[in-house]
């Protein structure tokens, strides 16, 4: 058996801008999915009936099918309904932000209900409405609890991303395959890809666990 | 003040107030008293309906309690004190203060922290302006509670076994600062244990038990000349 080191340096350019485009779908889809995970979160607790059925339904829809076929319903069956070709990167956003909403939305949920009963009922006997006590004292204390959770999602994401490569969106993992395609340098190429993912999870635990310190909860 | 006729609450099947006729005069103190599990809380948080009634009328101060509207507006009236404080941890103590004031009444910020000053004077903590409220000790934490409701302007204050949680040598402050506020003719509605308390501040004293008032009157007639034989058994335990 032998290593090429030199394929390892010249295709490690390439690679990296595939990392480039993991990095960006990833925060794309995690900022999606953090918008629709919070209001998908708060409708899960909330009074209204309606919108509880509703957040409940597309949370175990999305927690309880694979993302790769969710992927693949986003690119392949939706543009049979609407008649249009669908762009990679677009597809690839909309199918992991849609699927990181539903996770983001229990751990906004179990977020929000770790806060103390006691909170809510102080914050309404003061005449604050229920959505002012959410916004001012329930979300910013939850805030602090879900970061170690929500870094977990960024990173279970980042990896999942890998998934996008079956539609020709040419993130890491699909840098990585036409690579190898090229060259049959399957060991070498294979290996830097799961270094390169490697270093961008171990620097998002890095981050979170820095930002977990700085927002050490006060608590009594 | 406070007007309450046929209050009933069930939770479930469990039938915790057992038809409630309540009135509660302006200026008055009500202390209310009675074995644990007997429906005293849920009957003063009915009345800022942080529990909704199943059955029954209650109005504060002429506006009847009924739907989501009126209930904010009747609790910018009534103030409440838990017994777990409920600082809201994440804020500092003028900061707890100024939100209610800001939020709901849309008072400027200057003038809210100015009152938020004033009542922390009154209550002592003056100098804890800044502090979090996990820098505090327990009796603190309650006299920054009392201050925070205080700030509505509200024109009843419901306490809810407000020193039950607190160390012993802590009482004694945070009773001080709700005997001066009786003293300054809030009304009052007010469930604890401390019997010496009750006897001294209170104008009524209600005992309740099994979801009824079973006996009320001048706290004195009460404890020296309970009529009703419940009323007797639980005072030969407590006192
Ligand atoms: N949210 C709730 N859901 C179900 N049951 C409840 C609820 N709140 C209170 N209860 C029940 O209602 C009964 C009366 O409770 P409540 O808290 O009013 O009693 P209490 O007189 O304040 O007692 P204590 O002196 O222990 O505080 C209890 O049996 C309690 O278990
Ligand atoms: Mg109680």
């Amino acid at each position: 058996m032998e290593f090429n080191t030199g394929l390892v340096i010249d295709s490690f350019p390439l690679l990296l801008i595939g990392a480039g485009l993991t990095i960006e779908i990833t925060a794309m889809s995690v900022g999606l999915g953090l918008i629709i995970g919070l209001f998908v979160g708060i409708a899960r607790i909330g009074g209204n009936k309606i919108l509880r059925l509703l957040a409940n339904v597309y949370v175990d829809f999305f927690r309880g099918t694979p993302l790769l076929v969710q992927i693949f319903i986003v690119y392949f069956a939706v543009p049979v309904i609407t008649g249009q070709r669908m762009d990679p990167f677009v597809a690839a956003v909309s199918a992991c932000g849609i699927n990181s909403g539903a996770y983001i939305a229990e751990i906004f949920r179990a977020g929000i209900e770790s806060i103390e009963k006691g909170q809510m009922e102080a914050g309404r006997s003061l005449g604050l409405t229920w959505v002012q006590t959410m916004r001012y004292i329930i979300i910013p204390q939850a805030f602090k609890r879900v970061i170690p959770p929500l870094g977990n999602e960024f990173i279970a994401l980042l990896k999942d991303s890998s998934l996008v490569s079956v539609i020709g969106f040419e993130e890491l993992t699909r840098r990585g395959q036409l690579i190898i395609a090229r060259t049959y340098g399957s060991l070498e190429i294979w290996l830097s890809v799961a270094v390169i993912y490697l270093a961008m999870t171990i620097t998002i635990s890095r981050f979170v666990a820095y930002l977990e310190k700085r927002y050490k909860i006060k608590e009594n | 003040m406070i007007n309450i006729r046929g209050l009933h609450k069930y939770f479930g099947e469990n039938h915790i107030l057992k038809g409630i006729d309540l009135d509660i005069a302006e200026r008055e103190v009500v202390v209310i008293i009675g074995p644990s599990g007997s429906g005293k809380s849920t009957l003063l948080r009915c009345m800022n309906y942080l529990e909704e009634p199943s059955e029954g009328a209650i109005s504060v101060d002429g506006i009847v309690l009924d739907g989501e509207a009126n209930v904010n507006k009747v609790r910018e009236n009534v103030g409440m004190v838990f017994q777990r404080f409920n600082l809201f941890p994440h804020m500092t103590v003028l900061a707890n203060i100024m939100l209610a004031p800001m939020k709901v009444k849309h008072i400027a910020a200057s003038d809210a922290k100015q009152t938020a000053i004033d009542l922390l004077t009154r209550v002592g903590l003056a100098d804890k302006a800044d502090a979090y409220p996990d820098q505090l000790s327990g009796g603190q934490q309650q006299r920054v509670a009392i201050a925070r409701a205080l700030a509505m302007h509200p024109k009843v204050m419901l306490f809810d076994e407000p020193t039950s949680a607190l160390d012993p040598e802590m009482v004694g402050e945070v009773l001080d600062v709700m005997r001066k506020l009786a003293k300054s003719g809030m009304t009052m509605a007010i469930v604890t244990h401390e019997m010496g308390f009750a006897r001294e501040v209170g104008d009524r004293l209600l005992f309740v038990d099994d979801g009824r008032i079973i006996e009320q009157g001048p706290p004195k007639e009460i404890f020296e000349n309970p009529k009703e034989e419940r009323t007797k058994l639980f005072l030969s335990k407590v006192l």
